[in-house]
């Protein structure tokens, strides 16, 4: 079912993806990712001693700071900071420096749609540059079903450090309703 | 696990070499400190690592509880690191492994900067690499180095220190042959 969308992209097409690291000088590890017109800036700033009241002070804890393009910091910021927090934590390897904080800024330069899964791939490239390590490298797969008018956004385990390409979810984001052997097929269809 | 080159020396070592502005510390290292406090038995001073390392006040060669040295807020060091452990603080001496100061120690005037690690190999490795040696033909100048990315340059005038930084600092992407033009024309335009 090939439905034409508002730029004429067909169902399966994604947007010109480009991406560039080390943009900032003064931060230890950045990238900066766009897919068509949107585009995210993200910063990575190394260990710094001590972790926050709440977090397990024999693994490094890792805060997200997520700032829109314009407009003060409301819910859905802080919504997508606390996605992006649970991917990254479970990216990273977190016993190398205990009792310290790793702080990701997440820019919204543009915004023209699907910010969340384009803000993942920078925070991880810009993870990569400041040479925090990490156990896998994360990407985005988005699935949308034109059909049932739904849309699928997920990111996936990419690669498997020291293994064969074996793909995993770790974090899905859905809208709208769907049964639950739909949302099967669709988490398979996106692990191909 | 972090992203970097692929390096081999021979007949059987691989290793993956990476260069990053921010330093993990490793026990037998020398690195550039900045003190930022005192407490009673130690400094606290700053390598650009996680955490804050200690350096004994007694960790300098002849130190005894009556000569103790005072270092003020933001005195850049020399140092060796002893002690890295992950989850402990690391810890440093200004003397080297048999008690002899051997140029550790404070560094007086001069210019500090940051750089990233690999340059900071670059700079230390033996032979020493082209930038350096073409630099020494001409300028008469100190520079110190640390691992942890930071690098100390004195020369008599202040021209000198800049040129000698300038340098360094555009050379982290240069191949040795075109380091060597660069500085040229660098000095070139000195002279």
């Amino acid at each position: 079912m090939e439905e034409k969308r508002e730029d004429g992209r067909s169902a399966t097409q994604l947007r010109p993806l480009s991406c560039t690291r080390s943009v900032l000088n003064r931060a230890h590890g950045s990238a900066s990712f766009s897919q068509g017109e949107t585009k995210i800036l993200a910063a990575v700033y190394e260990p710094k001693a001590g972790t926050k009241k709440n977090e397990n002070p024999e693994k490094a804890c890792i805060e997200v700071i997520w700032k829109p393009k314009s407009g003060q910091i409301g819910k859905a910021e802080k919504e997508y900071e606390m996605i992006l927090k649970r991917t990254l934590q479970n990216i990273c390897i977190l016993n190398v420096h205990p009792n310290t904080t790793t702080t990701i800024i997440i820019q919204v330069v543009n915004d023209d749609g699907s910010l969340l899964p384009c803000a993942i791939n920078p925070a991880c490239s810009a993870l990569v540059d400041a040479g925090i390590p990490l156990k896998y490298l994360a990407v985005l797969c988005i699935g949308s079903q034109q059909a049932r008018r739904t849309e699928y956004e997920g990111t996936g385990l990419f690669m498997e450090v020291g293994e064969k390409i074996k793909n995993g979810v770790i974090t899905s984001v859905t809208h709208g309703v769907m049964t639950v052997s739909g949302t099967r097929t669709r988490r398979n269809q996106a692990a191909v | 696990m972090k992203a970097g080159k692929l390096r081999f020396a021979k007949p059987n070592k691989y290793w993956v070499e990476s260069s990053h502005k921010r330093y993990v510390p490793c026990a037998g290292d020398t690195v550039l400190g900045i003190v930022v406090d005192s407490k009673a038995d130690n400094f606290l001073v700053d390598i650009k690592g996680p955490t804050l390392a200690f350096l004994p006040v007694l960790a300098f060669e002849g130190g005894t509880r009556r000569n103790i040295p005072k270092f003020e807020m933001g005195t850049l060091l020399y140092a060796r690191v002893v002690m890295a452990n992950t989850g402990m603080n690391p810890e440093l001496a200004c003397m080297d492994a048999t008690g002899k100061a051997a140029e550790f120690g404070p560094l007086k005037d001069g210019y500090m900067f940051e750089s990233t690690t690999g340059l900071s190999r670059m700079l230390l490795k033996s032979p020493p690499c082209p930038l350096l040696e073409t630099l020494g033909k001409k300028l008469a100048f100190e520079i110190a180095v640390g691992l942890n990315g930071r690098v100390w340059v004195n020369a008599s005038s202040p021209s000198i220190i800049i040129l000698v930084a300038n340098s360094i600092m555009k050379s982290e992407s240069l191949s040795p042959v075109q380091q060597k033009i660069m500085v040229d024309n660098l000095l070139q335009r000195v002279q």
